[in-house]
């Protein structure tokens, strides 16, 4: 092939030649893309200050993006969007049919006291009433209850729902298409851990919600009983809020430091159901209740027991311990997963 | 051990032995399906010795086939024969086959030895007979210096050598091989197709299946062209070509004056068309490959021109591909 | 290939030890693994750490019957001046006005001064008399007969056992007779016991032998499935039930040995921390062995059905969580109803039957233990009434007999067993059957 020189188009709207022979570049296929020089001098593009000689490599034409990158709070939202649509939308994140599901039993199941309480008001019967109505041991039992509550259905929604959120990223190496756009890995976890959280609450909290006003219209209570009830109503909502933290805290921790879909989940279950038996085994036997610092759920529980007021079931020790214990499980779980996400690195691992 | 309930044939009591005249790979009239999607429809083929490559574009259904023919997938309809016995029902011909897997993921944490010892003593091979087995296996596909480093830390050419090493260790009849270049890099591309040419030479029946269409033009020319999961086209490479009448061969004839050799040229009975499509080429069509290049010569040397070049452009894979799946040819 | 020399038997072993040793090597480099083995390791060494602090801690000596105190403050224990036959309440009244005169016991003595003596258990509808009172309070040749016989089955100062129709023991005790236990030797025998039937029950064949199986079992099959490297296990001449068979047998080549090292462990701490006279307590490798059988069987049936469930269904593992929620409430009903029939529907039930069993030959002494202790009341030192001695709640609570009804804890053990393997035969099958079913991408 042979070299011809094609002129460097200037300002002035010189002629380009175009024999066939002449090697593409990009200045040719600018210019025959912009067609004919005559009255055109508005129409320019910025090109690279080039000195050397035409050749065979193209020519790239840069142009910068003068546009603004929109605020962060917008990208986050789209993540946690995308988390939480995807439950029961289709085109966010595929949720397992099996953890919809569950998430549709327990919000039914955990609206019993709801149906129950409207049934006592319905037949008007106080037995009934004061068995399931909101009073504190009732709203303390609503989220913190252990039977079948914190032992069959929080932990294993909580499991469910924690599952792949950051194992499949790391399997399939998807972490990568939030790291490759300016997304903070901070954000990334704080949105997922927010998602679900915010899953959780409108199972726990929501239901703990109705299970109050459904109270208030069903048994035409008034100012003075809500007034009277609605610090317990506050500290039970504390409490779930506790519960929910501690749980994804767990799971997302877990879920960090593995790589399938279900370990995350079955680790978080074990650990829940298997301190709760460690520390009943070792409470019958040798009458020490401090094992019972190491199981998530019993601390949640006296926590909760001193929040609400209800009688508390751990008379060996102060609750402070037992919130201390908390923290301190929540501040582990949450220094893994920080960790293990700040070194995620953005291919498939 | 355990009385298996389900096989057929008498694999647990005595030897296996394999039908005598039925081909190796036999399917007739294969169907599978998923739902509302037709992974293969009605193949039917009969194999027996070289090597084949099985041809076609992604989806078209080349790994389906390959694990309805290793007892992995049952077909939705139809028959398949692994030397005369149902695969999926009886694992005893296993021993007569060596399969390559597409998939990228081996047991990183194994020596290559140890992961082809290891699985050789499946075949029924004792400890001592699997090593010795492993170390002329990796010799025949060139790892033998590497045989006691970790998979883990293998390049992509030498993991599919050791994939090909381990199904090798049982001195197998078959080889199939799915998808044996994926991933590779030039010079173990070569490697690998040395290896199965060398293992086509040596009486084995030997399927691959593959994009690389200019690599396995170099092997072989026994071709089955899947689309669709449809059986296009079988046999040949040439006269499959042949076959496709009603698109006319392509020649490209580099010469000094084409004009010149264009008046030549047109006297030939088997042109059908003539083009310049380049000032130092002509262009061709014909549809009688073979009558056209058997009158070339002559017309050449008695008009006197000098050619430089003489091309069949769309005598290979990629365009009999092309045309077949409809894509156009090159 | 298989020259004539070698029969199938042959093949087939080799074939069996291809795959159980790879399964075995695959486990040792999974961090899973470890992370599970340990986790179960550092569980049994804390509840170990709580026995031997039990076994150490001092239990006060209690006067159950409150005979040490002076009531009518003449400086004589009101169970000596009982023995004697002067008045507790009178101050005048004392063994110190007899010729010669006896001088007033040290209170200690009446402390612990009156334990069981029961030997004897009853059975069927005959009853038993058991029962010394060592301290001669009841005795006392001051007390008219009747008295001293005030259950009126006509022996003196004793305690007459028999099984009620429910099929528990009573007991029927003359006053003052076996009043004041030695506290401290029935708490730390009953909470020996307790520790050794409570950790090997739930600790052992619940906790650990659902949770490995758990982790371990259910990705045995399906993680190749997965993973594609399932191909390179099946194209070659071997069934699927047997690929099934093999790997289970390599993870109960882990698991296994992994039982036996904790079982060999704890057996030794509870056997030297063990109360007794002796350096070693021997009698109770029995119930450890017992413990170990179960936890083995257990570990069998759960590791089939969990790698069963993964092969079955991709999100197999997710049923096994309902499961083991209901294994979980089958356990604790064990140790409640142990006749109740749903148990047998379980996996631990029957697990359960082979320990309680064992512990029925171990220590035949059991009931009499347990009753004994719920017979005497106490004030314990916090001032806290209770209605039994330390340790015969834990006691009640962790033992049961094996709910087969009236057969030999021997039958109920193999009745047992044999159920269990039925269990885990039937597993395979099904397993293996699936398994042979299952199109492998």
């Amino acid at each position: 092939m042979t070299t011809n020189e094609a002129t460097i188009n200037d300002a002035d709207g010189d002629d380009v030649s175009f024999s066939e022979n002449a090697p593409v570049t990009g200045q040719g296929r600018m210019d025959a893309a912009w067609g004919s020089r005559d009255g055109d001098e508005s129409a320019t593009a910025q090109i690279t200050n080039n000195t050397a000689s035409v050749g065979y490599v193209f020519e790239q034409v840069y142009k910068p993006w003068n546009g603004t990158l929109n605020p962060r709070w917008m990208r986050n939202w789209a993540i946690l969007r995308h988390h939480v649509l995807g439950i029961f939308r289709k085109g966010h994140r595929p949720w397992g049919w099996p953890t919809k599901l569950f998430i549709v039993i327990v919000f039914i199941a955990s609206l019993g006291d709801v149906g129950l309480t409207l049934l006592s008001a319905l037949i008007g019967s106080p037995e009934l009433h004061s068995m399931w109505g909101v009073n504190r041991d009732n709203l303390y039992g609503h989220v913190l209850g252990f039977f079948p509550r914190n032992m069959l259905y929080y932990p294993i929604l909580a499991a469910l729902l924690v599952g792949g959120v950051i194992s499949e990223d790391r399997y399939h190496g998807t972490s990568a298409m939030y790291f490759s756009r300016p997304i903070s890995r901070f954000d990334y976890v704080m949105m997922k851990y927010i998602s679900l959280a915010m899953i959780q609450a409108f199972v726990v909290l929501l239901t703990l919600m109705i299970y109050y006003f459904v109270e208030i219209i069903a048994m035409g209570r008034g100012w003075a009983w809500i007034i009277d009830t609605f610090p317990l109503f506050l500290a039970a909502f504390m409490g779930g809020i506790l519960l929910i933290i501690t749980y994804t805290s767990i799971g997302l921790g877990l879920s960090s430091v593995s790589r399938g879909k279900f370990f995350p989940g079955i680790g978080l279950v074990a650990i829940v159901l298997g301190t709760k038996t460690l520390a009943v085994l070792v409470s019958n036997l040798f009458e020490r209740d401090i094992m019972y610092l190491l199981s998530p759920y019993d601390c949640l529980a006296h926590v909760g027991q001193a929040l609400i007021g209800t009688q508390t079931t751990y008379d060996q020790y102060s609750w402070t311990w037992s919130f201390a214990s908390l923290v301190l499980m929540n501040a582990f779980f949450l220094y893994i997963l920080s960790s293990r996400v700040a070194s995620m690195e953005v291919t498939r691992e | 051990m355990m009385p298996d309930i389900h096989q057929e044939g008498e694999a647990q009591t005595s030897q296996w032995q394999p039908e005598q005249k039925a081909p190796v790979i036999l399917l007739e009239n294969v169907s599978k399906t998923y739902g509302k999607i037709h992974a293969l429809s009605g193949i039917t083929l009969a194999l027996s010795g070289g090597v084949t490559g099985i041809l076609g574009l992604n989806g078209a259904g080349k790994s389906t086939l390959f694990k309805i023919l290793m007892g992995k997938l049952k077909p939705s309809s139809g028959q398949v024969r692994l030397f005369g016995t149902n695969p999926w029902k009886n694992p005893a011909p296993y021993s007569r086959v060596g399969f390559v897997p597409e998939g990228e993921k081996m047991h990183d944490w194994m020596t290559a030895h140890d992961f082809i010892s290891t699985f050789a003593r499946l075949n029924g091979l004792t400890r001592d007979q699997a090593k010795q087995e492993a170390d002329r296996v990796l010799d025949f596909v060139g790892l033998l210096d590497v045989a006691h480093k970790q998979i883990g830390r293998f390049s992509k050419g030498m993991r599919q050598r050791t994939k090909i090493a381990h199904a090798l260790v049982n001195d197998p009849d078959l080889i199939i091989l799915d998808e044996p270049l994926q991933g590779c890099d030039p010079l173990a591309r070569t490697t690998i197709m040395n290896v199965i040419r060398e293992l086509g030479r040596m009486g084995r029946t030997v399927i691959v299946s593959s994009h690389i269409l200019t690599e396995i033009e170099r092997i072989t020319e026994q071709i089955v062209i899947l689309h669709h999961g449809r059986l296009l086209a079988l046999g040949n490479l040439h006269a499959i070509r042949e076959k496709m009448d009603s698109i006319p061969h392509r020649i490209d004839i580099g010469c000094d004056s084409p004009k010149d050799l264009a008046k030549s040229v047109i006297d030939i009975e088997s042109v059908h068309g003539i083009s310049f499509q380049n000032p130092e080429k002509l262009t061709v069509q014909t549809r009688n490959l073979g009558h056209f290049h058997s009158k070339l010569p002559e017309t050449i040397v008695d008009g006197g021109h000098r050619v430089v070049s003489i091309d069949n452009p769309d005598d290979d894979l990629a365009s009999i591909l092309g045309y077949l799946t409809g894509g156009g040819g090159i | 290939m298989a020259d004539k020399t070698n029969t199938i038997f042959r093949a087939l072993d080799r074939k069996a030890s291809a795959i159980t040793e790879f399964t075995m090597r695959q486990y040792r480099t999974k961090i899973s693994t470890w992370v599970v083995l340990i986790t179960g390791l550092v569980t049994i060494s804390l509840l170990m750490l709580f026995y031997v602090d039990a076994m150490q801690r001092d239990f006060e000596a209690i006067d159950n019957d409150n005979d040490s105190i002076d009531s009518d403050g003449d400086s004589y224990p009101d169970g000596q001046e009982r023995a004697l036959g002067t008045s507790p309440f009178n101050e005048f009244d004392h063994p110190g006005l007899f010729n010669p005169p006896i001088p007033p016991d040290d209170p200690e003595k009446w402390i612990n001064e009156d334990d069981f003596d029961w030997d004897e258990s009853p059975s069927g509808t005959r009853s038993v008399s058991v029962g010394y009172d060592d301290d001669g309070d009841c005795r006392s040749e001051d007390r008219p007969e009747s008295q001293k016989d005030s259950n009126d089955n006509g022996i003196s100062c004793d305690i007459e056992l028999s099984i009620s129709l429910s099929g528990e023991l009573i007991y029927d005790m003359d006053d003052f007779v076996d009043e004041d236990p030695d506290d401290e030797a029935y708490a730390k025998e009953a909470l020996h016991r307790a520790s050794i039937l409570g950790i090997g029950k739930l600790g052992f064949v619940f906790i650990i032998s659902i949770f490995i199986p758990l982790f371990m079992a259910t990705g045995l099959i399906r993680d190749e499935m997965s993973s594609g490297t399932m191909h390179y296990m099946l194209t070659k001449p071997i069934a699927r039930t047997e690929v099934f068979f093999y790997r289970i047998i390599g993870y109960l080549g882990i698991v296994w040995p992994y039982l036996i090292i904790l079982t060999i462990i704890s057996a030794i701490i509870t056997g030297f921390a063990g109360p007794g006279d002796s350096l070693f307590r021997f009698s109770e490798f029995g119930i450890w062995l017992a413990i170990l059988f179960a936890a083995m069987l257990a570990t069998l049936v759960y590791g089939m059905l969990f790698c069963f469930l993964g092969v079955m269904w991709r999100y197999g593992i997710i049923l096994a969580i309902p499961f083991a929620a209901w294994e979980l409430g089958m356990a604790l009903l064990s140790m409640g109803i142990p006749e109740s029939p749903i148990l047998r529907f379980s996996v631990i039930g029957w697990s359960l039957i082979i320990v309680d069993s064992a512990s029925m030959i171990v220590w035949p002494d059991m009931a009499l233990l347990i009753s004994s202790g719920f017979s005497v009341e106490m004030n314990d030192s916090s001032g806290f009434e209770r209605e039994e001695l330390i340790g015969s709640e834990p006691l009640q609570y962790f033992y049961a007999t094996p709910g087969l009804g009236d057969l030999s804890p021997f039958i109920s053990m193999i009745i047992a067993t044999v159920v269990l393997l039925i269990q885990a035969t039937a597993l395979l099958f099904i397993g293996g059957a699936i398994f042979k079913g299952k199109e492998i991408e």
